[in-house]
């Protein structure tokens, strides 16, 4: 008797499962890769996660299915992280938005290029909760309080995380 | 001079745009203020490799060996409920943040209380780090939403209600204190008869009894035998709490943070400490618990051994 009396619906429903993957999967699978940074491995878990919401779905009231997937998949990450240390990795996975590139001299350009390098050495130099802090923030556009609600830790303990951040990021950076 | 900042959330509040016109005006002086927007403006530009739902949902059902026969358990009727529930919650969050000129704000801030009048006379003593908004124009529905900790002296009249994200509390004519801290929910009764309806539960609270629900689930209620809440005389108390609210109210009465590695959260605790002189409040907490601590020098950050 863990089913919630006033919500027993359950996504056993193939339609149900779908939207809910449709839902959930894109920003599962980066919070993932924000959290352990590596990007294939946070599609696999991804998959691993959904898999085991739908074999356990007629146990799983809808309004739990969320935090269900996610305990699932942080767990599945932090044993796998457990085997391997994996340092956060970039290369393929992070590019720039098509649209800020102009019509820029090439000098430009190429300045661009190394800044936008060192941004995401810094990036991944960051401790491990202030990337996933700084990075849910600023490309997933969480706000603060989501990002707490997610973590179950308070507001301003994200705050101070994320001004813990952007200062290593500001020393990892240098003078440009 | 590089770390030099006002607080340890300054930056976090700066890229959020929350500095008031003055905080960012100084800033704008900071020696890296350039720096740091460079910093920001370039996160902004990045991108995650693209993710194809529908593909990797495919690649699911041909591992899965049930999702591409019938499904287990279906039940076609009312199949849209949960959804409008859930869209119905989250309206009424962003309705708490979303405020016309007729709405009146008030805010107190670290180890802060304030005194509000209401338009209907009622009285409303907000504690620290709290925040709470009504309407103007205040006829028949007398409302307050509320983030943090207030104590309501309600006058005699139609209904009274506190909109908290944990719950509601309404009363008519009585004399309440509601706590609402992220997932901690406290009500106590003083005077008169409270309602508090969580998302699942409704309790009636008569003088002299309490109510705390932890992230909606381990519900409780208790006898408490004082007229007022406590930190209306300047001190802060606790009655079976988890020992990180505790901490949590240290942090918000003296701008403090601690920082905590050794010590169990899930401790429960009983006591009270003053809200106007640091050594003793530390004292009283950590005295009772055998811990060891080390206050900073400009007595901002508190070290636990």
């Amino acid at each position: 008797m863990s089913l919630q009396s006033d919500n027993n619906q359950t996504i056993c429903d193939e339609h149900a499962f779908d939207n809910f993957f449709k839902g959930y999967a894109k920003s599962l699978r980066n919070h993932l890769y924000y959290k352990f940074g590596d990007l294939d491995q946070a599609e696999d878990i991804v998959q691993e996660a959904f898999i085991k919401v739908w074999d356990n779905c007629s146990k799983i009231p809808v309004g739990k299915a969320k935090s269900y997937l996610y305990t699932v998949a942080v767990n599945l990450g932090t044993s796998l992280m457990r085997h391997n240390q994996v340092k956060f990795k970039y290369k393929n996975y992070i590019t720039r938005r098509k649209s800020d590139m102009t019509n820029e001299s090439p000098e430009f350009l190429l300045l661009e290029k190394e800044y936008m390098e060192k941004i995401k050495r810094a990036i991944a130099s960051l401790p491990d909760r202030q990337r996933e802090v700084y990075l849910l923030s600023r490309i997933e556009k969480k706000t603060y309080r989501e990002i707490a609600e997610m973590s179950n830790v308070s507001i301003k303990a994200i705050e101070k995380l994320m001004h813990k951040a952007l200062i290593k990021m500001r020393k990892e950076i240098g003078n440009v | 001079m590089l770390e030099k900042f006002k607080d340890e959330t300054f930056l976090s509040r700066w890229a959020n745009d929350e500095l008031s016109p003055e905080e960012l005006m100084e800033f704008k002086k900071h020696p890296d203020y350039d720096n740091y927007i460079k910093i920001i403006a370039a996160t902004d530009t990045l991108l995650l490799r693209d993710y194809d739902v529908e593909n990797a949902l495919s690649k699911i059902k041909s591992r899965s060996n049930h999702l591409d026969s019938s499904p287990k358990i279906t039940k076609p009727i009312r199949k849209l409920w949960p959804y409008i529930s859930v869209a119905a919650s989250i309206l009424l969050i962003i309705g708490l943040f979303i405020f016309n000129n007729k709405t009146i704000k008030h805010t107190t801030n670290y180890g802060e209380t304030k005194t509000v009048v209401l338009p209907d006379g009622s009285e409303m003593i907000l504690n620290a780090k709290s925040f709470a908004t009504y309407d103007k124009d205040w006829n028949n529905d007398r409302i307050v939403n509320l983030i943090g900790e207030a104590y309501f002296k309600v006058r005699k009249g139609s209904e009274f209600s506190v909109k908290t994200t944990n719950g509601v509390v309404t009363v008519l004519g009585t004399q309440f204190n509601v706590e609402s801290q992220n997932e901690m929910f406290e009500v106590v009764c003083y005077e008169g008869k409270v309602s508090v309806k969580t998302n699942d539960n409704k309790h009636i609270l008569t003088p002299g009894k309490a109510f705390r629900s932890i992230a909606n689930t381990l519900n409780k209620k208790w006898d408490e035998n004082i007229n007022e809440p406590t930190w209306i005389h300047n001190s802060s108390s606790f009655q079976s709490v988890p020992l990180k609210y505790v901490l949590e109210e240290l942090e918000e009465q003296y701008n403090l943070t601690i920082n905590n590695k050794t010590l169990d959260l899930t401790i429960i605790y009983t006591g009270t400490f003053p809200n106007d002189n640091i050594n003793v409040a530390l004292k009283t907490v950590f005295s009772t618990l055998d811990v060891n601590y080390v206050l900073s020098n400009d007595g901002k950050i508190l070290d636990i051994k």
